[in-house]
């Protein structure tokens, strides 16, 4: 028996047991009768159609418990509510669309991230131009840290900084996070917020490893940077900066 | 600073993303462990993390949830 062209042996099997309620036919009284025995490549073939129908039923419980997750980042990258909303009703209607080709047991997480991730850079980005990393001004790594004053004792060190950490509200996180141009602000969220690793990020957005690296330290030396600010503003931090006058 | 804290450094967010092998983190941890400045860094950089991680979740309203599973009920049925 050869299967069907394209089809691993394990998909073969799940086919076939998927398909197996739709083989029992109505007789005449409307009653359920067993088909009767086929061969197996027909059985295939009657089994086939109903394969799209038992795998996107599944879509509910496999796909929408991500839908808050998805929000989340979604909220990020659109930054306004209407936005988001249609970004993730729009990722998952594609998804379900998509199902089908789908492979089970691979991660569905991060493919559903693909599809947000896609779409969003073809439909919603506005910043169509995107800055290259020199644009992004050259920030000093531990910018943050090392704008905290030192202390005397490492513990009223630890309560400095505890305090700067605890001062900065969500509010300045997001706007801080919205403000990084898209090709660092996305690499940023898929780590910082999803805590992806660095090659599942890389096989979402298509690039390579070493460039998702790259985009998320200048990203997150730009987000500390601006931290930065909003700490001064809420005056988290000292006006002299004792840690910047260490030798180095 | 040492040669061994520029590295240190340098690996800092590889070690906080999970992202080192068991070698490097041995040496890593080792050195953060015996070095306070290195330490002081690590500790804040990770604390951080979790106050950026926190701050970018989104509570998603609940009739938004209802939208959207409705929206995809409907393209299902």
């Amino acid at each position: 028996m050869e299967p069907e062209r394209g089809f691993e042996p394990r998909t073969y099997a799940l086919r076939v047991r998927c398909s197996t309620p739709e083989l029992l036919r109505r007789d005449a009284a409307g009653k359920h009768t067993p088909a009767p025995s086929a061969p197996v490549q027909g059985l295939l073939r009657v089994g086939l159609p109903f394969l799209a129908v038992a795998d996107q039923a599944d879509f509910e419980a496999d796909a929408m418990q991500f839908a808050p997750q998805l929000y989340s980042a979604a909220m990020r990258m659109a930054r306004n509510p209407t936005d988001a909303e249609d970004l993730v009703q729009e990722t998952l209607l594609k998804a379900y669309r998509a199902y089908g080709s789908f492979q089970a047991g691979t991660n569905l997480k991060a493919w559903l991230y693909r599809i947000l991730t896609n779409t969003y850079i073809n439909k919603y980005r506005k910043d169509k131009r995107r800055p290259t990393e020199s644009e992004l001004g050259d920030v000093e790594d531990l910018y943050l840290y090392k704008r905290i004053g030192s202390e005397e004792t490492a513990a009223s060190s630890r309560s400095a900084e505890d305090r700067v950490l605890d001062g900065l509200v969500e509010s300045d996180i997001k706007q801080a996070v919205e403000a990084l141009p898209e090709n660092f602000r996305v690499p940023v969220l898929l780590a910082d917020l999803e805590g992806f690793a660095y090659k599942e990020i890389a096989e979402i957005l298509d690039i390579p490893i070493g460039t998702v690296m790259s985009r998320l330290h200048r990203g997150r030396k730009a987000l500390q940077a601006s931290l930065t600010e909003f700490a001064q503003g809420r005056g988290l931090l000292p006006g002299e900066n004792p840690k910047l006058s260490e030798p180095k | 600073m040492s040669e061994h804290c520029k590295e240190a450094l340098e690996k800092l967010y590889a070690y906080l993303d999970r992202e080192l092998d068991a070698d490097s983190l041995t040496a890593i941890r080792t050195h953060v462990e015996e070095c306070p400045p290195c330490g002081g860094a690590f500790v804040f950089e990770e604390k951080l993390l979790t106050v950026i991680r926190a701050g970018l979740r989104e509570e998603v309203p609940q009739v938004v949830v209802d939208r959207i599973r409705a929206a995809i009920r409907t393209e299902i049925l």
